[in-house]
This record gives structure tokens, C-alpha cells and sequence, in this order.
């Protein structure tokens, strides 16, 4: 279980416009950046939109998209579009 | 009655957490002298007025300033060409989507007036009279073009177009339209889910625009050198947002701009974007002087942001024993002159209390000649919360089922997926609906013309970056100082956490709000976050304080510093093997401070996550007169979960403030416009929002199921709220008369024309 590769998930619309439709990905990280780092590899360029227009969930908890959150083995990442409050 | 129910064993008991003092900033506000932004007046200080277009829709041909630039006491004039131009690109969050070339045409208008009120030109001088005078001497030629108010008009192919040229995005080879952009989401399979329903329920909707009606109209001013450094102070939910945009704005650097914020006087989210700060800086470069400028109650309605109007369309399937199993919406949204209504909130938030396994919501941002929308409170969820939580209770009563019932039967709960992708990482949503069916009131009896409804809100919530600084004082005193404007209590429950945290008495710490200069980056008031996110601010800063001082202290026991712990705010000996000391205080340590190593000062930055969303449930009695169709409200009882509430009192205050302006929203606030395009109703004799005559004591039900990412299990506690009232008065309109109202506002000529149907 220890190095179960986390699942990166992107909405439609995002996997549309990015990743060629495809909406999910497995990769090997231990903390945000290195699943940036990942996708960057496959997509040159993702990661900036990424971190640009993105939130991620980790296992369902919400934080900016930021390098340092860490990544549990086997965790969804699911990143979504960014929400602004009033 | 007020009732707190702890629902967790996890919540700890504080000594100071969970109180409630009086507010620290009580007494400048009570007696009239806490500043707001027009309040402060600087030497040599000028004043300014924007001249606004009269016409809903109008092509600038020519901009003419020299008979006001000829005025006597006039310092600056100045039009969109003193600005840069723009980039046209969209940056940042997807719901705002800022594309600056947009947001410095609502500054300045430059090829068109899109809205009556867009503001067109400004001028400053040394009265306020003058700059009045002055501006009404710009002569603007323009042609006045077609207009268009109304989303679902806005949307039809014959349309009048804003922007000639602009192609939706998210539309596969369409035309240019007034629609700037579609979304769809979905999960699971939508044809499948209807057809296991036993009863499906569709309906059409319709929402007004209405403001977030703060009390304060935006004010600032500006103070700008020759060397390109300034100085703003303003009325804003966000003094470095302000900064920021203006920086943009300006072609300026941020370094440059230094801010300062005012008091406010409310914003509910419409005081996040910039109107004057920009357009004063500008004045004050020209004139070489400090610039006020503030709008009137008009202007604030003409030309700062309502929240969106709406056309809707919802559908849910729900079977005999009340499994919600599919649900489906359209949310035509208003986005106002520019492109940007928080249309994508509104889908993601409006099936997400509960557990369904289909379920789709396509959204539309359309622009028409009216104000920019900004945020409002929870924005846009309120809205699909009308249409979707309607229908819910039509399908209860198809079905015969209570609707709180069946709330409870389909809530979500953690591992729920949600329509956005990720599945819910908190609890809270059960507990809450059962404290709402547990209160006494829900059974009560009705009378004639009285009915009772339902309805449930959710919100994300924010978190993200804020800073704070923790500074002891020689006499043990403690100053915090974070970036956050303070709205709703924050300085109290800044520092009832610091005091917690630290062991010292509440009035040991004296917490404000500092300028740009003078703390780190915060983000905005607003999304719920101050209160978790700079309030971990708070706590990180504290906390390190506290490390620091079991420094000093090993270092006047000449131990190491692990032989020393922190309690009940003292350093004391971790164990006997170290040295059998007496424990120092902070007032004890304070007085060391020079001789241990100078200030006791640290600071944090944060990006704060793992925030968990907003989620309130509410139920509302009322009355309808069949004479004149006007509705009374007789209870109204509020349950919200609140994590943790710091300060009982403020979080009270935020769901009672959310359900009135909900139930202004329901009842009677709304923008009305005439043939020609031009508000008719920007006053508030004209424009209705409740006053306390109108409403009963709200009851607050505080349900505390802590969030765990949280030092103190705090919640956002300031936007779920207002997304319950204009169903749940819907529906009570409904168990009354029998008649569902679908448009809001459910004024008394409405409801009226509702019974006269028959």
C-alpha cells in the first residue's frame, strides 16, 4: 500500500482542453509538487495551468493548489476549478 | 432561544474559546468616531466625481473635458485614456475569470457604455461642489444603441450584443452572443436515474437582481507622489486585493501602493472588486493632491455589483419510499455589462447536500446592459438553491413524505462523490438537519393562512493565504495584527484564539488590522475563511511566540530549552530532573525580553486547506394576508454547522444577517428597470430590505461538529445561511395558499396575482 500511486483526476472541461479527454492518471508522488511535476512531463505546460486555475481535493479535503500539500499512498487528487467566496 | 448543541465527542472545553466578550471595537463605533473610508481627511486633501453614462447601452464617439478642465478648482480630469490598455486574456479563478481588459473598461468606459451608471470620466477639485459642477460640464457625444435587460433575452440570437465580437466559450462553433460562457457538469448517468424515479418534478424559476445593500457606500482615498509610490486608504473586504488591482490597473508596482484599510461598513462579497480606488490614484497623480472619492446610495446601486438575476430551469426524480436518484438544472445566469456571474457556483453547489447518484447542472453566464455582477454571500448558490430545493419539496409532498425527512433520508455524508468530482470530506450535514427536526418549533401548530417550509444550503468555504504577527509588549500585553478587515468580529476571535492558545486573559491581547506595509499577503474578507485561515494565522504565530519564550525561560534557568514546557501560560520545568524552578509567566518573561535576546516578535503565513464546507438547514413559519398578499414572518429557526464557534455571539449574528437578507432576497429586494433601460429603484426607500419590523428574532441553532484541520475546529460560519430562505419561504408560501411561487421576488403584488389565479 505504501507506494500506491496516488489517482489524479481533472474535470471534463479541464481534460477537454489539457490532457487530450483523458480525465484520469496514475501517478507516483509524495507531495503535490511532485504530481505537478508528473503531469508537467506528460503535458509541458499543465502544471502552470494547474496551479494557475485550479483547487485541489485530497481525498475530498479542499486546499490551494499549492506544492507543499502532502499526498497520501493511493489517495484521489482531484483538481477542480477554483471557487471565490463572498 | 438560542441552543448550542454539541453533537461531538471532540469538542474540547477552552477557557476562553466559546466565549463571548465584548467586541473590541464596540466602543469607536457606538460613539461615532471609528473611521471609515470617507471619513479620513488629509491636508491639502481634493475631491472627485465620476461622471456616469445616462443610457443603458451607448457607443462613446467623443469625449470632450475642457470646458470642466476650464472650471475654476478643478486639479485632474481624467477618461479610460490615462489607463493602460489591458491584455485581453482570463486569469484566476474560474468563477471571477478577471480578464483585465474587461475589468479597466468597468473603471473607464472606452468604446461603449454598457450599463446606466458606467462610469465615463472623472474630475477632481477643491470642493465637492465644484468637482459636481465640473463634471456635468464633460460633454459626451454618443450613440445610443438597443438595449437588453432580461438573461433569457439576452440570450435570444436577435439580440442586442455588448460585445460584437465575442464567441462563448464552452459552445462548440457558436456565434457571437451575449452568452460568454457554458458549463456542464455531471455525474453518473442522468436517463438512467429519471427513469428509476417514481415521481419526477420539473420546474421553471426565475430570481431578481439583488445588491448585497451594505450600509457603507465605497469610499477611498489616494494619495499619489511623483515618484510613482502611494498611498489608499479604503473601505474594502480586501486592502491587498485593492492593491493588487489597482497595481494592474495602473500599470503601477505593488510595491508601490501601500494601503490602509478603513472600518466597513459591510460587503458581503461586494466589496472584493475595485470601483474607485484606480480612478482616485489617477486623480491624485494628475492634481499632485490626495483624492477622495465616494459614491452616493445611487451610484452604489447604478454601478457597483448586484448579485446575478436568474433564469432557471430544475428537475429532480425521487422514488416512492424518498430515494433522490436524479437531479438535473439549467442556470441562466446575469453576469451584468461583463463577463463573470457566479454562474459555476451555482452548479456545483446546488445538488450537494445530498447523496444523488445522477445528476447534471449546465450553467450559462450572459451578459445584458446591466451593473457588473460581484460576489454576494455563498455567490450564486443561493440562486440553484431556490430553484433545486423547491422542487425537493415538491417532490416531498408528491410522495407524502415530510421534507425534512427526506432531507435526512438522501443527505450526503463523508465519502458522498459531488457533482464538482471529489466526495465530501466532512461531517455535519446530519447532524444538523436532526437538530432542525428536534427543535420544538417544528411541530408547532399552524393557523389559517399559515404555512410552514424547508430548504437546505451548502458552501464550499475558503481557506487559502493569510498572515498575522504576534508582538509581546514589556508589560506582558500582547498585540496580533493580521491582514484581515474585520467585518464580522474577526479582531475578538483573533484574539480569543491568541489567548487560548498563549494561557493569557482575553484582555491581555489586543488584536488589529494592519496595512499592507505592515503585515504579510491576506487574502480577502470573504468565503468563510477569515476565521479558519487566519485564525491558524494567529495560532502559528502564537504559537512560535510560545516556543521562543520557553527559550527565554531555559535561558534564565540556564537549562536547555527542551527542559522547558508551556502551560496554562507559563514556562514551566518539564520535569524535576531539570531544576526545581518557579514557573514565569508572560508578564514575567516580557520584562526579561532585552536581557534574553531583545523583542519577542514572530510572525506566520498560511495557506490554510482543508476547510469544510458551510451546510445550514431552516425552517420558516409565515402568514399570508389574502388580502393583500403580503407575507409575515412568525419564526424563522436557523440550524448551521459551525465547527467550532469562537465567539457565539458573532456567529449567531452571521446566520441571523444571512437568513434576513435571504428573506429580503425572497420577499421584495429586487432591481427594476424601465423600457429605457435605466433603474428605476436605486434608493432605499424604493429598493426594500428588511428592517428589524419586519422580522422575528431569528433562532440559532449552533450545531459544532469540529473540523479537524482546524486548531480550534473552526468552520466557515458566514455564507451557508443565505441560501436557505427563499425556498424555504417558497414552500412555506406554498403550504399557506397552496399557489408555489417561482419567481422571486414573492412581493405583494406577486403573490397577490398568485391567489387572484385561482
Amino acid at each position: 500500500m505504501s507506494d500506491a500511486p496516488a489517482r489524479v483526476v481533472f474535470t471534463a472541461g479541464f481534460s477537454d482542453r489539457y490532457t487530450q479527454g483523458v480525465r484520469e492518471f496514475e501517478v507516483t508522488a509524495k507531495n503535490l509538487r511532485g504530481v505537478l511535476r508528473a503531469m508537467d512531463e506528460m503535458f509541458p505546460g499543465l502544471a502552470t495551468h494547474l496551479e494557475e486555475e485550479t483547487t485541489v481535493a485530497i481525498n475530498g479535503e479542499l486546499h490551494e493548489t499549492g506544492y507543499f500539500q502532502s499526498v497520501p499512498p493511493g489517495a484521489e487528487v482531484f483538481f477542480i476549478p477554483k471557487i471565490e467566496g463572498g | 432561544m438560542n441552543d448550542s448543541v454539541i453533537v461531538s465527542d471532540s469538542v474540547k472545553r477552552f477557557k476562553w474559546i466559546g466565549t463571548r466578550p465584548i467586541r473590541p471595537d464596540g466602543v469607536p463605533k457606538v460613539t461615532g468616531r471609528a473611521l471609515y473610508g470617507a471619513d479620513l481627511k488629509l491636508p491639502g486633501m481634493i475631491y472627485g466625481k465620476v461622471l456616469r453614462s445616462p443610457h443603458a447601452h451607448a457607443r462613446i464617439l467623443k469625449i470632450d473635458t475642457s470646458k470642466a478642465e476650464a472650471l475654476k478648482g478643478v486639479k485632474a480630469v481624467v477618461t479610460a485614456q490615462d489607463l493602460p490598455e489591458q491584455k485581453f486574456e482570463y486569469i484566476g479563478p474560474e468563477r471571477v475569470a478577471v480578464n483585465f481588459w474587461h475589468v479597466t473598461r468597468n473603471i473607464l468606459a472606452r468604446e461603449k457604455a454598457l450599463y446606466e451608471g458606467h462610469a465615463i470620466a472623472a474630475v477632481a477639485a477643491v470642493s465637492a461642489s465644484i468637482a459636481e459642477e465640473a463634471a456635468a460640464l464633460i460633454e459626451v457625444e454618443y450613440e445610443v444603441l438597443p438595449h437588453v435587460i432580461d438573461v433569457d433575452e439576452a440570450m435570444a440570437p436577435d439580440a442586442p450584443l455588448l460585445f460584437e465580437d465575442m464567441v462563448p466559450r464552452g459552445m462548440d462553433g457558436a456565434k457571437p452572443s451575449n452568452i460568454a460562457k457554458r458549463l456542464e457538469f455531471k455525474m453518473g448517468d442522468i436517463d438512467a436515474g429519471f427513469a428509476q424515479a417514481d415521481v419526477v418534478i420539473e420546474k421553471e424559476f426565475k430570481t431578481a437582481a439583488v445588491h448585497q445593500a451594505y450600509i457603507e457606500p465605497h469610499a477611498c482615498v489616494a494619495k499619489m507622489e511623483a515618484d510613482g509610490q502611494g498611498e489608499i486608504w479604503s473601505s474594502s473586504q480586501g486592502h491587498f486585493q485593492m492593491r493588487a488591482l489597482t497595481a494592474q490597473i495602473l500599470g503601477a508596482k505593488i510595491g508601490d501602493l501601500r494601503v490602509t484599510p478603513a472600518e466597513i461598513g459591510g460587503g458581503f462579497g461586494g466589496k472584493t472588486v475595485t470601483y474607485l480606488e484606480p480612478v482616485a490614484a489617477l486623480l491624485s497623480r494628475k492634481a499632485g493632491l490626495p483624492v477622495r472619492l465616494q459614491m452616493t446610495r445611487e451610484e452604489v446601486f447604478k454601478a457597483s455589483g448586484p448579485t446575478s438575476g436568474s433564469s432557471m430551469w430544475a428537475k429532480v426524480g425521487v422514488t416512492k419510499d424518498g430515494k433522490i436518484v436524479a437531479g438535473d438544472v439549467i442556470l441562466k445566469f446575469q453576469a451584468g455589462a461583463f463577463p463573470g456571474s457566479p454562474v459555476m457556483n451555482a452548479c456545483l453547489c446546488a445538488f450537494s447536500p445530498y447523496d444523488i447518484p445522477n445528476a447534471r447542472a449546465v450553467g450559462y453566464d450572459v451578459v445584458s446592459n446591466r451593473p457588473k455582477a460581484a460576489a454576494y454571500r455563498a455567490p450564486g448558490s443561493p440562486i440553484g438553491h431556490f430553484a433545486v430545493e423547491s422542487v425537493i419539496d415538491m417532490c416531498a409532498k408528491a410522495i407524502g413524505m415530510d421534507p425534512l425527512d427526506l432531507r435526512i433520508k438522501n443527505v450526503a455524508g463523508i465519502g458522498t462523490p459531488t457533482i464538482a468530482g471529489p466526495k465530501h470530506a466532512h461531517a455535519g450535514f446530519r447532524e444538523t438537519l436532526e437538530a432542525l427536526r428536534n427543535h420544538p418549533g417544528y411541530t408547532a401548530k399552524l393557523g389559517p393562512n399559515q404555512g410552514r417550509g424547508v430548504a437546505c444550503g451548502y458552501w464550499f468555504n475558503g481557506g487559502g493565504e493569510s498572515s498575522a504577527t504576534f508582538q509581546l509588549n514589556a508589560d506582558g500585553t500582547v498585540l496580533v495584527a493580521t491582514g484581515s478587515p474585520d467585518i464580522g468580529g474577526s479582531r475578538a476571535s483573533m484574539a480569543l484564539m491568541a489567548a487560548e492558545t498563549l494561557g493569557v486573559d482575553y484582555d491581555q491581547v489586543r488584536a488589529i488590522v494592519a496595512d499592507t506595509g505592515s503585515v504579510g499577503y491576506t487574502h480577502v474578507t470573504g468565503g468563510s475563511r477569515v476565521t479558519f485561515a487566519t485564525g491558524a494565522a494567529v495560532v502559528t504565530a502564537t504559537r512560535s511566540a510560545i516556543k521562543e519564550l520557553c527559550k527565554r525561560a531555559a535561558m534564565i534557568w540556564d537549562v536547555d530549552p527542551e527542559g522547558v514546557v508551556w502551560e496554562d501560560g507559563h514556562a514551566k520545568p518539564a520535569g524535576s530532573n531539570v531544576g526545581d524552578f518557579k514557573p514565569l509567566s508572560v508578564k514575567e518573561l516580557a520584562a526579561k525580553a532585552a536581557a534574553t535576546g531583545g523583542p519577542i516578535t514572530t510572525s506566520a503565513g498560511v495557506n490554510a486547506g482543508a476547510q469544510a464546507p458551510g451546510f445550514s438547514a431552516q425552517f420558516c413559519d409565515l402568514e399570508v394576508d389574502p388580502e393583500t398578499g403580503h407575507v409575515t414572518i412568525l419564526r424563522y429557526v436557523v440550524a448551521q454547522d459551525v465547527g467550532k464557534a469562537i465567539h457565539p455571539s458573532y456567529v449567531e449574528g452571521q446566520m441571523q444577517g444571512g437568513v434576513v437578507q435571504g428573506i429580503g432576497w425572497a420577499l421584495n429586494e429586487e432591481y427594476i428597470y424601465n423600457s429605457k433601460g435605466l433603474l428605476d429603484n436605486a434608493g432605499f426607500l424604493d429598493y426594500r430590505c428588511p428592517v428589524a419590523s419586519d422580522v422575528p428574532m431569528i433562532d440559532t441553532i449552533l450545531v459544532e461538529v469540529p473540523n479537524p484541520a482546524h486548531p480550534y475546529g473552526v468552520k466557515g460560519v458566514g455564507e451557508a445561511n443565505i441560501c436557505p430562505p427563499m425556498a424555504a419561504i417558497a414552500c412555506a408560501i406554498e403550504q399557506a395558499t397552496g399557489k408555489r411561487m417561482t419567481e422571486l421576488p414573492m412581493s405583494p403584488p406577486r403573490v397577490l396575482a398568485a391567489l387572484s389565479e385561482g
